[in-house]
């Protein structure tokens, strides 16, 4: 027992003894941009206290905040975030599930390559999202529709990267498991893979907030519920802080997708990181 | 002592995919290792050193000749062969440990021996405690132990160098000479090993092999009778000294030549 506690303390401090990290630095700048954020918002609240008290066109935090709290008890939150979340998530996954593939399979096999490119090519310069009136004429205004909108926006980010990703393995690294008799599945699995995670995640990441716009514009179209749908109808009727809500609330969804997956890929690849800031710290050890 | 490697008339083009062109790499390799032989090779930049020892591993396929090891003809890459690469080789997703186990883990070796195994390599190379660190949180040396310990581990017959130390600043790069045949002088393994510094070739070697330009041949393998244990301060010795001018003179003149012949070549 105490062998291995001794050990893995002795490992602790030989790693950070080695690999100083730039805590200080790191929290530091946290504080800053807390700070920054927290001045903004306290300047928005005296501008709007001292001088404009009432309007139809914008509102306060703390307004919106009582407005969050309002919606959020008389219950009318949850069929809109059900609704939006579900259209995300549909579209989201369908993005990965379908995107990953192609892009692998694109820049494995150049005869994929040669079929699909052109039209990659074409509609990732399409502006996807004004195709949105057209799947709801074509589809109706359900949640297929809307899902296959924001699968619209966000699956091709995937594919480019997934394409990138494998594109950019290393070959002096599948050497290398070649050299020691790796067969062409482990060449597969122990480099190819894990080499391209990293840029795959990345492009997960990136259409996240394809996806979200996805969600808000798919809405825009005919909805009856959903938080795209709620910006909407608050900006008719003149109610800011409602509207204000959704849009923080779309953001929190966003952000919170995005936040999930970049600890996925600090978890799936740690050494993602240190890699990253060995090659941005350059020669200063 | 019949040869642990021998490599007799090897001929290998390169063919490009784009035009009709191939580049003969290779005119006639004729050459051999012996058994606990310890033999460098050196030769203009550009001359197949790299090539060579791809070919003798069984990465890459070649026109003519026969590679035998142990008396059998090398076909593939395999754990009887352990090839230690130039700079940033190591898998950068993989710790330390898992960097050493990966010749094991190819071959299914149950995990638990092979992490002891990799574990006595770790050691062997100056680096316990540090099995949990990923390759960019060490220093090039370092690095560079990692790579031979993952060579050493599968315990091959052969143990096939490509200028290990090339990327290493000077001190280090001596240091890890020295180490190196500290290593090697306690199970005196079969070592062919590349490089592009002559005094690098000889301090390390038992006989240096000198390539002509491309397409190359063996032109002189050159006994180096240096005493054993080797000591860094040898390499002020005349008789290394000697080695060394002559080593360097028949590089000048292969890369003359080829300078030479490219002049004529630019049709
Ligand atoms: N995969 C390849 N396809 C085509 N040509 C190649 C390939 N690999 C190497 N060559 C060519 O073969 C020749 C020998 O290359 P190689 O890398 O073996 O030389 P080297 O002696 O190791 O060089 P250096 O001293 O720079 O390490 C070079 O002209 C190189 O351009
Ligand atoms: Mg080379």
């Amino acid at each position: 027992m105490t062998a291995t506690e001794v050990t893995a303390a002795g490992k602790r401090a030989a790693r950070e003894e080695f690999a100083p990290e730039a805590r200080p630095g790191r929290v530091r700048s946290q504080v800053l941009g807390a700070l920054s954020l927290a001045a903004g918002l306290v300047a928005w609240q005296l501008a709007y206290d001292l001088f404009i008290q009432r309007s139809l066109f914008i509102s306060s935090p703390t307004k919106i905040v009582a407005t969050f709290w309002r919606l959020l008890k008389e219950g009318e939150l949850y069929p809109h975030i059900w609704a939006s979340g579900a259209e995300f998530a549909y579209g989201y996954v369908l993005s990965v599930v379908v995107g990953i593939p192609l892009g692998f399979f694109m820049a494995t096999n150049r005869k994929i390559n040669h079929y699909l490119d052109p039209w990659v090519a074409a509609l990732y310069a399409t502006p996807r999202i004004a195709l949105a009136p057209l799947v709801v004429i074509w589809f109706g205004i359900g949640l297929f529709s809307k899902s296959l909108i924001v699968f619209l926006g966000a699956v091709f980010y995937i594919i480019l990267n997934t394409y990138t990703g494998i594109r950019g393995v290393r070959e002096n690294l599948i050497e290398v498991v070649k050299a020691f008799g790796g067969s062409r599945i482990q060449v597969f699995f122990k480099v190819m893979v894990p080499d391209a995670i990293p840029a795959i995640i990345t492009g997960m990441r990136l259409a996240v907030g394809r996806g979200i716009i996805g969600v808000v514009v798919a809405e825009w179209f005919g909805a009856t519920a959903g938080l795209g749908y709620m910006v909407y109808y608050y900006s008719q009727v003149f109610q800011p802080s409602e509207v204000l809500v959704g849009i923080g609330l779309l953001t929190a969804i966003g952000y919170v997708s995005f936040y999930l997956l970049e600890r996925l890929q600090q978890w799936i690849s740690p050494w993602y990181q240190i890699q990253i800031e060995r090659e941005l710290g350059g020669t200063h050890e | 002592m019949t040869p642990r490697l021998q490599v007799r008339g090897l001929r290998k083009w390169f063919y490009s995919q784009r035009s009709e062109r191939r580049l003969q790499v290779f005119d006639e390799i004729t050459l051999e290792v012996l058994p606990s032989e310890f033999l460098t090779i050196v030769g203009p930049s550009g001359c197949g050193k790299t090539t060579l020892l791809r070919v003798l591993d069984g990465l890459i396929p070649y026109e003519e000749g026969e590679i035998l090891l142990d008396g059998h003809s090398v076909v593939k890459p395999g754990a009887d062969k352990g090839f230690v690469f130039q700079d940033s080789s190591l898998l950068p997703w993989r710790t330390v440990m898992d960097n050493v186990i990966l010749g094991l883990e190819l071959q299914r070796i149950p995990r638990r021996d092979a992490r002891q195994r990799a574990l006595q390599h770790i050691e062997l190379v100056g680096l316990k405690g540090f099995e949990d660190h990923y390759p960019y949180e060490l220093s090039g040396g370092m690095q560079q132990r990692v790579n031979l310990a993952r060579a050493l581990v599968v315990d091959p017959a052969i143990l096939l160098m490509d200028e290990p130390f090339a990327s290493l600043d000077a001190q280090t790069r001596e240091i890890m000479q020295a180490e190196l045949l500290k290593l090697w002088a306690q199970d005196r393994k079969t070592v062919l090993f590349v490089t592009h510094q002559i005094e690098e070739a000889i301090f390390l070697a038992d006989r240096v092999a000198v390539l002509t330009a491309r397409p190359s041949r063996v032109r002189e393998v050159v006994e180096i009778k240096l005493p054993r244990p080797r000591r860094l301060e040898m390499k002020r010795t005349p008789e290394f000294l000697d080695h060394a001018d002559h080593i360097w003179r028949m590089i000048q003149e292969e890369v003359y030549r080829t300078m030479a012949r490219t002049g004529h070549d630019r049709d």
